[in-house]
């Protein structure tokens, strides 16, 4: 318990000599499960995010009156590996990249993501974890360059239901939403499992800009995510779904889906359904 | 109506036909089991709150000759109804301990004697036989087990010492989710009472044979033992000789199943006996085996690879003697969401909507089994013992067991004779699949 509130502190302290950073910007659109990654165990998830409906340049530019680039008909693709640490944290090491007919495939940054979760040994009632991301993105695609993350992860599972809530804090380091204190950006997520195989359900993603001054709903970003997981195996992660934007400041339209392959390097795993050692 | 109801359905009327009958009697019973609430320390500063047989885990080795009758009495002080099952022991269904076929429960508070002639000769053991159902605090997820061991009328053969070992998880609780349906996991895992160095060490000596006698009294979870730098000879599976007395570097337990191994001392040193799988030697399962004069920190050398293939121990060529009957056996999940257990079916129907087999005393049935669920299933004959003919095509015979491991997805066959009249309770040994589904019962006719 001492390190985890230790942890807690510094986290927490950090936060509160940090400014505002700006949401996700679409590169990796997912809601996060309290679960982690088993120790000795390696997850590669590919994100592929098409802005369908996105931000247009500027008059007379190749970017947006942001300075940045415009985010219609770009597609996102991100590689995250994690690595299971022990049987209560992890930690995600994401690749942003980004391509646009005229712009080539560029690189966008890099983030490293920690993350611990309540152990099951605590037999809590709803599954607990705490992200912190942290890392930077150009400044031609994103206007705060140096960000961090600090990422609460509530979830619960009833019979097919599924519920997770992540109330999202956010910093900036380097760029305009420095002077703009902590941001405000949740998500959340519920599910049904039509079968063992097939899970549909409902993401939603929100930027309110600062705890202190909420942004009007104009400024605010709101997307809706219907989603479809399939669960075909355990070694496997398949996600997709497309997501319409509420707001004037939210890209309006944007197909995503995440293909993820758990790599198992023990000989063999634990339980009841191995017959082999 | 689900296990439960059933049970207590059952337990009411077996208690009425209890009170007309003489449970108790006068004279003192050859062996007295109580059930109450145990707190057990496993560790220094790591105590579980369970269920025992006379304030101890295991109970006591409950050691018999062949063929002499025995008077048990049980008391109840736990607040739920009790029941304790005789596993492997061809008695009567009333004897039995399990309420599906109609031995009577005991209620909270009271007591009952059992009374009958243990057979046949072999390593047996007793349990709860209750229903925990998403209480993973009760059943055979508590202390509630035993070794019963039946002494043959001709001496067994050669050891310098016997040692009974039981493998067991505690503190469960619901995990899982994600892409699978919810299981049980465990927080700590012992052998016998106690986490791994925090029990007396078993003591040998170079040159001797010992016979370790060892039981997965387990709710759910199958376990892989090895003892370092030491070849194993499995002498018997669930108390009954095997044909081929094979030398292995790791045995496997399924959930009720017993194994007998003979091991020769013939390298002095301090070693684990324990799981093969670091995870659970490091949440207990272990114990250390010190040499005499030997000293030093215990050492683990994990064994080679191994597939767990029972025909080894088996002779392959296929059963002389023809089934009388075929009795196909299908065993198939029900998804509940993956935050749920599966509920289980055999031949489309959850028990206690199971069809009840009809069998004709003298016949010898064969039952047909196909897996097709991605679980393993260690399935049990309640007061028979089977021959494992069959497993995945492949013919074998000469193995006898009550409790044999159904891959998943594949397909196995056992046979046996109807030699005990009486209800007769087959079922998954694992608890969370005998709680939601997978009981059938067979019926003399």
């Amino acid at each position: 318990m001492t390190s985890y509130r230790a942890l807690f502190i510094l986290v927490v302290l950090a936060l509160g000599n940090l400014r505002l950073a700006k949401a996700q910007d679409n590169y990796e659109i997912q809601v996060y499960g309290s679960d982690t990654v088993a120790p000795q165990t390696t997850m590669l998830e590919l994100h592929s995010n098409f802005t369908a409906e996105g931000s247009y340049p500027a008059l007379g530019s190749q970017f947006t009156s942001y300075g940045v680039y415009p985010t219609n008909h770009a597609e996102h693709e991100t590689v995250e590996i994690t690595q299971g640490l022990n049987n209560w944290s992890e930690v995600g090491f994401y690749i942003f990249t980004s391509t646009r007919k005229g712009d080539g495939w560029q690189w966008v940054g890099d983030h490293i993501r920690p993350r611990v979760r309540a152990p099951d040994s605590w037999h809590w009632p709803v599954g607990i974890s705490l992200s912190m991301e942290f890392g930077y993105q150009r400044a031609a695609f994103s206007q705060d360059t140096w960000t961090m993350e600090l990422r609460p992860i509530i979830d619960k599972t009833i019979g097919r239901w599924y519920f997770t809530v992540n109330p999202a804090l956010e910093r900036s380091f380097h760029g305009p939403s420095v002077s703009q204190g902590v941001g405000f950006s949740p998500s959340a997520k519920f599910s049904y499992d039509f079968n063992k195989y097939i899970s549909g359900g409902l993401e939603y993603y929100a930027a309110y800009g600062s705890i202190t001054d909420v942004s009007s709903l104009r400024n605010q970003q709101q997307q809706f995510f219907p989603t479809i997981d399939l669960n075909v195996s355990p070694n496997w992660e398949i996600n997709f779904g497309v997501g319409v934007g509420a707001t004037a400041s939210t890209d309006h339209l944007i197909v995503k889906g995440i293909l993820g392959r758990r790599f198992d390097w023990t000989h063999h795993r634990a339980g009841s359904s191995e017959s082999t050692q | 109506m689900d296990r439960r109801d059933f049970l207590i359905g059952a337990s009411l009327a077996m208690l009425g036909a209890a009170a007309k009958t003489k449970l108790w009697a006068q004279t003192p019973a050859d062996v007295r089991l109580e059930i109450a609430p145990l707190k057990l320390e496993i560790a220094p500063k790591k105590e579980i709150h369970t269920v025992a047989y006379n304030g101890r885990v295991p109970g006591p080795l409950i050691r018999w000759p062949e063929g002499k009758p025995i008077t048990i009495d049980v008391v109840n002080r736990t607040d739920g109804p009790e029941i304790v099952h005789w596993h492997g022991l061809w008695i009567p269904s009333e004897e039995d301990g399990a309420a599906e076929e109609g031995s009577p429960m005991i209620a909270p508070g009271g007591q009952r004697r059992y009374s009958f002639t243990p057979r046949p000769a072999g390593f047996r053991w007793y349990h709860t036989h209750t229903s925990a159902g998403h209480d993973l605090k009760r059943a055979t997820y508590t202390g509630q087990f035993g070794c019963f061991y039946i002494d043959p009328k001709q001496s067994p053969g050669a050891y310098d010492q016997e040692i009974f070992l039981t493998l067991h998880d505690w503190n469960a609780y619901m995990g899982g989710a994600g892409d699978a349906s919810m299981d049980a996991f465990y927080d700590y895992a012992t052998i016998n009472d106690r986490m791994l160095g925090h029990a007396d060490p078993i003591k040998v000596r170079a040159g001797q044979k010992v016979l370790f006698r060892i039981l997965n009294a387990s709710a759910t979870a199958m376990h892989w033992l090895a003892l370092a730098e030491h070849d194993l000879t499995v002498v018997a599976m669930d108390g009954n000789e095997v044909p081929q007395h094979a030398k292995v570097q790791a045995v496997r337990l399924a959930p009720a199943e017993r194994i007998d191994i003979l091991v020769e001392m013939n390298r002095p040193g301090v070693w684990v006996l324990g799981e093969t799988r670091a995870e659970i030697r490091k949440a207990g399962m272990g114990i250390v085996v010190e040499y005499a004069n030997q000293q030093g920190e215990p050492k683990w050398i994990d064994p080679p690879e191994m597939l767990w293939d029972y025909a080894r121990f088996a002779k392959p060529q296929p059963a002389t003697t023809q089934p009388d009957e075929r009795v196909p056996l299908v065993f198939e999940s029900k998804f509940h969401g993956h935050g749920d257990v599966d509920y289980w079916m055999i031949n489309g129907k959850s028990f206690p909507k199971t069809e009840t087999i009809p069998l004709k005393e003298g016949k010898r049935y064969k039952l047909a089994m196909q897996n097709k669920s991605g679980d393993d299933h260690p399935i049990h004959l309640h007061r028979h013992t089977f021959e494992v003919t069959n497993l995945d095509g492949k013919p074998l015979s000469g193995l006898r067991k009550d409790v044999v491991v159904i891959k998943a997805k594949s397909n196995a066959e056992i046979e046996f004779v109807a030699s005990n009249p009486g209800a007769t309770l087959f079922h998954c040994h694992q608890q969370t699949h005998m709680d939601f589904g997978f009981m059938m019962l067979l019926r003399y006719i």
